[in-house]
């Protein structure tokens, strides 16, 4: 068996601010192998975006350690370890240069890792614009002109762009519109089969977690309480805490609401 | 003259800015009924925050604004109303709870003033002990079990939930006959904006208040509305009661709004046609218990 893209390890973070400390990440372990969609899912202050940033290199862990590739990944991340981990956020707004045109946010990229040849690049652009379902045109609009569903689609190009291996999608579509959003999680998912590309898909939404991913994890103030296949986790949620996660979540059909009503109904059962 | 808490009636509103005119909405009309809790539902830009401002005649003085249409609210046109008037409607007969509570109250004072701000809205000399019996009672209401710490807390010092609890009590302090929420909870954590929506309900419900509630999100929506209006690029496309429109949505928009939402019974993403053509498809009504002028 090959070893999982990414393990990590016993990780954990403590944040200290004069005399207050907060264990934003306790003693997580888990592993998410090539290819795979792993959802890490959790309430604010969980600390799931503190995993993403330790796993991205903008944050060191306190203690514990990530490996990629079989490799343990040091604090000063190598220029190809950047390439390889790549990023899309929640708000393309903010992470696309404003000043900077599409095109040129996308051949940036490609500059800095010396993808393809220079001569090549701007119609690698164009490539990849076409990848995620935008038109070449595209390329000399800024950020601005777009819409909201356009922008992520251009920041998953750029995280695309220097051909990564493992993208951390950090509530990629929470601000979209949910036709949009739809739109959007499909894109990955192809995206993913036919690329062969690996997602941390962090989100506090359980459907969509349903939706797209291979395994779920959850975590409850920086401490992963259940982990297991998506199938699993939905079918039989073992964790208190995940089957209120669930029983929280809104619904939109009968069906779900059946499921939620009887996750609720156990709890009671369950309780003091 | 209708029974109605609110009538909506033809509401068309135009924008003036420096590259012409936006027209916003093209003729919406709506109705909210004593005591019924009401929805309207729409993606961003699709001008369901600017009807709620509108009800509240936040938009009646703004110069760039051109609107036409009646809004009634209890059997009174807006438009009869002197600035004064309308402002004396809100935060007394007509209340507000926004979608972020920590950007809507006022971090320099504390719960206790702003409670009594809102109190002097319809008692003038209402001093700190009244505010404190009042307030008290209703952030209990609200299950804050210590309301004594809340009252005399900042803002930043409570959790989000608890702010927007806050928020609730403080929209009722005054005994509103409509309330209107603009998105509420979804600043907040699942767990926390399903026992706000609980809480709410049952506060508008005990306090026969109405509420005119505006959302993205359907399953929100579901769970809280007896009636729903679903508005798209600035017109109501399909009204009706909402277990009915969720059973058997008719129009194309409501449609693939609804197909668009992940499920949590379900793996895989459903897939959305492309047409927004057939989007513009004459309103759906459905049948029983809509009322209309």
């Amino acid at each position: 068996m090959t070893p999982a893209l990414l393990q990590i390890r016993r990780l954990s973070k403590t944040f200290r601010t004069g005399r207050l400390e907060v264990h934003a990440v306790r003693d997580v372990s888990l592993d998410v192998a090539a290819g795979e969609c792993m959802a890490v899912v959790g309430e604010s202050g969980s600390g799931k975006s503190t995993i993403a940033n330790m796993i991205l290199g903008i944050l060191r862990p306190s203690s514990g350690s990530v490996h990629f590739d079989g490799n343990p990944l040091p604090a000063r991340r190598t220029l190809s370890h950047r390439r390889r981990i790549q990023l899309v956020q929640q708000n393309p707004l903010s992470s696309l240069n404003p000043n900077r045109t599409v095109g040129a946010s996308l051949r940036l990229a490609l500059d800095v890792h010396a993808i393809d040849h220079r001569s090549r690049r701007d119609f690698r652009v164009a490539q990849l614009l076409e990848e995620v379902g935008l038109s070449p045109e595209m390329a000399s609009r800024s950020p601005a002109a777009l819409s909201g569903g356009q922008r992520q689609r251009v920041a998953i190009a750029r995280a695309r762009a220097c051909r990564s291996d493992l993208i951390v999608l950090d509530e990629p579509t929470s601000a979209l519109d949910v036709i949009v959003q739809a739109r959007i999680l499909r894109l990955l998912n192809g995206l993913r089969s036919s690329q062969g590309l690996t997602y941390v898909f962090i989100t506090h939404d359980l459907a969509v977690v349903r939706a797209v991913a291979d395994r779920v994890a959850v975590l409850k103030r920086g401490a992963l309480v259940e982990i297991g296949t998506t199938d699993q986790v939905f079918s039989g949620p073992a964790h208190p805490y995940t089957r209120q996660l669930i029983a929280a979540s809104p619904v939109v059909t009968a069906e779900e609401e059946a499921v939620r009503r009887k996750l609720r109904e156990d709890e009671f059962n369950d309780g003091p | 003259m209708t029974g109605n808490t609110l009538d909506i009636r033809d509401l068309r509103l135009s924008f003036r800015n420096h590259g012409g005119t936006t027209e916003v909405l093209h003729g919406v009309s709506l109705s909210i009924a004593a005591e019924e809790r009401v929805a309207l539902v729409g993606e961003s830009g699709s001008g369901k925050s600017v009807t709620a401002r509108a009800v509240l005649g936040l938009l009646q003085s703004q110069r760039n604004a051109r609107m036409s249409g009646q809004i009634l609210f209890e059997g009174q046109d807006l438009a009869s109303l002197s600035g004064t008037e309308r402002r004396r409607l809100r935060g007394t007969r007509m209340s507000m709870i926004f979608q972020d509570p920590v950007s809507s109250l006022n971090p320099l004072f504390r719960i206790e003033d702003q409670f009594r701000e809102v109190l002097r809205r319809s008692d003038r000399r209402a001093g700190l002990r009244r505010t404190r019996e009042v307030a008290g009672k209703l952030l209990r209401d609200v299950s804050i079990d210590d309301p004594d710490r809340v009252l005399s807390s900042f803002p930043f010092q409570l959790s989000g939930g608890m702010n927007q609890r806050v928020m609730i009590a403080m929209a009722l302090v005054n005994e509103p006959s409509l309330l209107i929420a603009d998105e509420p909870g979804t600043a907040l954590d699942v767990t926390v904006q399903d026992q706000t929506l609980k809480l709410m309900r049952k506060l508008a419900d005990d306090r026969r208040a109405a509420v005119f509630f505006i959302s993205h999100n359907l399953g929100v929506v579901r769970e809280f509305s007896n009636r729903l209006y679903v508005i798209y690029r600035g017109r109501i496309v399909e009204s009706g009661p909402t277990g009915s429109i969720f059973r058997n949505p008719r129009h194309p928009y409501t449609r693939a709004l609804l197909a668009a939402v992940p499920r949590i019974t379900r793996a895989g993403i459903p897939d959305i046609e492309d047409s927004p053509e057939a989007f513009s498809a004459p309103c759906e009504v459905h049948g029983s218990k809509v009322t209309t002028a």
